[in-house]
């Protein structure tokens, strides 16, 4: 066993595991790091640090639904003649911790009921005849790969750690967890420390009701939020949560400036949407391309605090609420990585779909109703055949027929045989690539938008998947990650910016990404559709290394190419919509379609609906 | 919590077998009185966080109020961003709403004239003296569909247990059953899986639950206040289910410090010690319920003048909806939102403020508009009270 002290670096996760031992309330801890940095020993290793016989659940990902949140106990119910109830593990993990490796894969159904049971604190069992409700007051700790993919921010919302993800690429560390891994710890000493954080917590634990937090430190904290473009108010209970259950950590009755720091760095800035503006601005704003850092405003000035009510500035407070914003304003701005409005696509280098990805793409839908069937046309759905057969067993025994039987059996006839209808979850996800280059006219960009747009309507209601890329500058970026929801799609088509270069392998690449990606999530269909005039002239080299030289017009033809030919062979639909005005085309799209194996549009005479009619035959 | 704790709780949770044998195979939609309770006590397994406790999100808790003043309106949908107190808002509700009476112990919650109804009309069933049945005040149910829930818990289905143990093919009502006169929230529904939409569809249009299936053919009526909240970002919701609800608020991110310093206050405060933080919100919580007793009362009193019906028709017409429920729905609001101010007749003003909820989703889609829905309407608005004014 590799105890919680004898991990060594992810100092951020042990600290954010820690605070969640102390103040069970804040419902849970996400960590994303990549493979091999330890993170699901970690997460383990969190069970020796709760007191004795707090219940550690671990959540396999190929969960069903009826062992997620409980059902009927066939085999005692079929011994005893009485219905006996089966607690699912949502609620096994009541008062204890649910534990999730690699939650980011886990299937949206598990996910919504996840979600349901945090919210309520309860599970519904509203199934097969049951109807029950089972405690089910949990704490989440999660672990993935972000190159897996990303956690559904619904889920998210609802923990309130993230801890910052931060490849682990320290070399003296790395030295340590070899020692670590290899044995060459003292057991006693392990033993000690083990005990003294224990000991530790248990006395945080004690202190938290005596934490006290003032107005004004309450106050810089929404501030935070607000400024960081934080959706939705939640997540304050969860900052001052945990800045307090920091400050009992330290043994202090009173919430500091490193508390606040802590929490901001553990609630807030993994929910940002956006960097601090000089005012807090009640416009949800876009998130704009990665504003350089260094351009950071002096924190908050004078015009934002006008509305703040002051009416306690009068106690006797070391400091104002002003200098307190301030102070967490540079914190928040210490802690912003460059990337910061880029966190989905944090590691998007590597993310080659794993033996794990096709394990889970067995087609397994959703269970979602019984039918009469063959026995062998289908799984039996045990539970509704029961059901049909039970009302007739009187009636059967006393049939001749069934004589010999003994009592206790149950007569099941052929007529008696429900089989499972499964639904596959989902069916296509059209991912948009949107060419925003320079060589896009204004006017051109307006109708490959209303293409899109009717693209979209159409996929709305076909309850298809959609995602949106668009390419200019150096790289292409995920604008929308596949989702339902076209009205997010249409909102982000409407604020993106034109201008730059046309990193078109790029997009290609990040497309085929997202495909493989949603493939591991049980999307059986993908087809690109691409609105571009074909002209690429940033290679992906560009892309990785901003310094390499620039690639000469045959390397990037080449890319393109081998790309396309690559993302044909692995069976992604394609769609290439032309924007190119016609006496300048060098026919650059035609070619692009071709590769794709695709279909060819040109936009200047296509119609928006001849576009959609032709997606629809897909 | 602990282990030993946990399976204490399992117990207490499970259902005691009832073994009420009955000769043959005959269909008895009779309650039984352990089901009977069902609706009204089965799921306070926690105090809900109190209504008038609330801060901010008044588009909504409006919405709601205005349904229980009067069911006819069709429901509420509520979308808006993560963590804004949709669920917090609709669970807290069942605590400031009235009373209704019904048959004791009914399962599908009828009052006495549709129970004689429904009774009488079966086979072999002798005639049933009204004098001879109990009457009981209940609460408004709540009831709560998971997304989880199968199809069979929610028509209802037959009880195995009695089918199993006895042979009686007794029918096991769902959650439909339970939410007669009463709310069926589902959050997330938007999530909700397409065959169990279907079924809500269908018994929305009618009002009743026909089940038939494994050998019994039960009718009850089912008429409910259908409320659904999610975020719009997770998926969106199929245009015939959109059209069932007669409102639709939505709830944004509150951006007020003040604001968000007091809801962190008040859920720590709560969370604390939630039993006195009921007791501090209990008179409010008991005055808003008697405000929504008395609007109840008042509103077959509330009249609308021929103008102002006019107007509302004039302002759906320019806005190009189709159909006529967005008149309806905008009059039966107003009419609702009249008595909750304690007002007897229906003016403008009223319109103005639940006009945006009546027929934001009610709007055509057009892929290229960018003005939202809410603008669009009080433009709209706006000229039709102009007009109005100059006339």
């Amino acid at each position: 066993m590799i105890a919680f002290t004898d991990i060594v670096g992810m100092d951020l996760a042990k600290k954010a595991l820690m605070l969640l031992a102390v103040d069970s309330s804040l419902g849970g801890v996400v960590i994303p790091s990549a493979v091999g940095s330890g993170k699901s020993t970690i997460a383990r290793a969190f069970a020796h640090i709760l007191p004795k016989g707090t219940p550690f659940v671990e959540l396999p990902l190929n969960v069903t639904e009826d062992r997620l949140i409980g059902g009927v106990d066939l085999e005692a119910t079929l011994a005893t003649g009485v219905r006996v109830v089966q607690h699912g593990v949502l609620s096994k993990a009541h008062g204890g911790v649910l534990y999730v490796d690699s939650i980011s894969l886990l299937d949206s159904s598990a996910v919504s009921h996840i979600m349901d049971a945090i919210s309520r604190g309860e599970v519904l069992v509203e199934r097969e005849g049951l109807s029950e409700v089972h405690p089910a007051k949990f704490m989440l700790v999660g672990t993935y790969d972000p190159s897996d993919g990303e956690v559904r921010m619904g889920l998210l919302d609802r923990i309130g750690i993230i801890v910052p993800f931060t490849a682990q690429n320290d070399y003296r560390a790395r030295k340590k967890i070899v020692n670590t891994v290899l044995g060459k710890r003292d057991e006693e000493d392990t033993q000690d420390e083990l005990n003294m954080l224990t000991g530790f917590i248990q006395a945080a634990r004690e202190q938290l009701p005596h934490v006290s937090i003032t107005n004004e430190q309450v106050q810089a904290l929404i501030q935070t939020a607000i400024s960081l473009g934080v959706e939705g108010n939640r997540v304050d209970i969860f900052t001052v949560r945990t800045a307090i259950a920091s400050a009992a950590l330290a043994q202090r009755s009173d919430v500091e400036e490193e508390d606040m720091k802590l929490a901001i760095k553990l609630v807030l800035i993994p929910r940002a949407t956006r960097m601090p503006e000089k005012e807090a601005d009640a416009e949800e704003m876009p998130p704009q391309e990665e504003p350089p850092p260094q351009e950071e405003p002096e924190a908050e000035d004078e015009n934002s605090q006008a509305d703040t009510p002051d009416s306690e500035a009068e106690e006797e407070q070391k400091e104002t609420p002003d200098m307190i914003e301030e102070l967490m304003m540079d914190a928040v701005e210490m802690e912003l990585p460059d990337n910061i409005l880029n966190i989905s696509l944090a590691s998007k280098k590597k993310a080659t779909t794993g033996s794990r990805g096709e394990a889970l793409n067995n087609k397994r839908g959703r269970f979602v109703r019984s039918q009469p069937g063959e026995m062998r046309s289908g799984k039996v759905a045990l539970i509704p055949t029961l059901i049909s057969a039970a009302p007739w067993q009187e009636t059967r025994r006393r049939d001749k027929k069934m004589a010999g039987r003994p009592k206790t059996a149950l007569i099941i006839t052929k007529d008696d045989v429900k089989i499972k209808r499964f639904r596959d979850k989902s069916g296509t996800l059209f991912i948009f690539m949107v060419d925003a280059s320079g060589s896009m006219a204004l006017n051109r960009m307006r109708q490959a938008k209303g293409a899109v747009a009717s693209l979209l309507q159409n996929a709305y209601v076909h309850r298809d998947q959609v995602a949106l890329i668009s390419f200019r500058g150096k790289q292409a970026q995920v604008l929308l990650p596949p989702s339902q929801s076209v009205d997010r799609a249409k909102r982000e088509l409407d604020v993106l910016p034109t201008g730059g270069g046309t990193p078109l392998a790029s997009a290609l690449y990040l497309g085929w990404e997202t495909a493989k990606q949603a493939r591991t999530k049980g999307v059986t269909q993908v087809m690109f559709v691409l609105i571009t005039d074909g002209r690429g002239n940033i290679g992906l080299q560009a892309t990785f290394e901003p310094d390499a030289e620039k690639a000469t017009k045959e390397m990037l033809e080449k890319e393109v190419e081998s790309l396309s030919l690559s993302i044909q062979a692995d069976g992604v639909a394609a769609i290439v919509i032309d924007t190119q005005m016609n006496y300048l085309s060098r026919g650059e799209a035609p070619k692009l379609a071709q590769k794709l194996g695709g279909r060819y549009f040109y936009l200047p005479n296509a119609k928006a609906e001849q576009i959609v009619e032709a997606v629809s035959n897909f | 919590m602990t282990q030993t704790e946990t399976a204490g709780k399992k117990t207490a949770a499970k259902k005691t077998p009832a073994a009420k044998a009955k000769a043959g195979s005959t269909v008895t939609a009779a309650p039984e009185p352990k089901k009977a309770a069902a609706p009204a006590s089965k799921k306070k397994s926690g105090l809900a966080f109190p209504f008038t406790a609330i801060v901010g999100q008044e588009e909504m808790k409006l919405s709601l109020i205005l349904n229980i003043i009067d069911p006819r309106i069709g429901g509420v949908l509520v979308m808006g961003h993560r963590g804004t107190g949709k669920s917090t808002t609709v669970r807290a509700l069942a605590e400031v709403l009235p009373f209704i009476e019904r048959v004791k112990d009914d399962t599908y919650n009828r009052t006495l004239e549709q129970y004689l109804e429904g009774e009488e009309g079966k086979k072999g069933r002798a005639a049933i003296d009204p004098a001879a049945i109990q009457i009981e005040k209940i609460p408004v149910p709540v009831v709560d569909l998971p997304l989880g829930a199968t199809e069979d818990r929610v028509c209802g289905t037959i009880d195995i247990e009695q089918a199993l143990t006895s042979g009686v093919k007794a029918f096991e009502p769902g959650l439909l059953a339970q939410a007669n006169r009463g709310f069926l929230y589902i959050d997330e529904v938007n999530l909700l899986d397409d065959h169990l939409v279907d079924v809500l569809l269908d018994v929305a249009a009618s009002g009743k639950n026909v089940v038939e299936r494994e050998g019994i053919s039960i009718r009850h009526p089912a008429r409910f206040v259908l409320v659904g909240s999610g975020n719009p970002e997770e998926g969106e919701l199929r245009p015939q289910l959109l059209d069932r609800f007669g409102l639709h608020a939505r709830i944004i991110t509150i951006l007020d410090v003040a604001k968000r310093v007091d809801i962190v206050k008040r859920r720590r405060e709560f969370d604390d010690d939630p039993d006195a933080f009921m007791k501090k919100y209990s008179r409010e919580q008991q005055k808003l319920q008697k405000k929504i007793q008395q609007a109840k009362d008042l509103l077959s009193e509330v009249t609308m003048s021929d103008s102002v019906l006019t107007d509302i028709a004039r302002l759906c017409m320019n806005l190009g909806i189709d159909g006529h429920r967005g008149e309806l729905t905008i009059t039966r609001t107003a009419h609702a939102h009249a008595a909750f101010l304690g007002d007897k007749e229906v003016t403008m003003k009223h319109v103005k403020d639940i006009a945006g909820l009546c027929l934001r989703h009610r709007l055509r889609k057009d892929p290229l508009e960018t003005l939202d829905a809410g603008e669009k309407i009080d433009r709209e608005l706006a000229k039709v009270l102009g007009e109005a004014e100059a006339v």
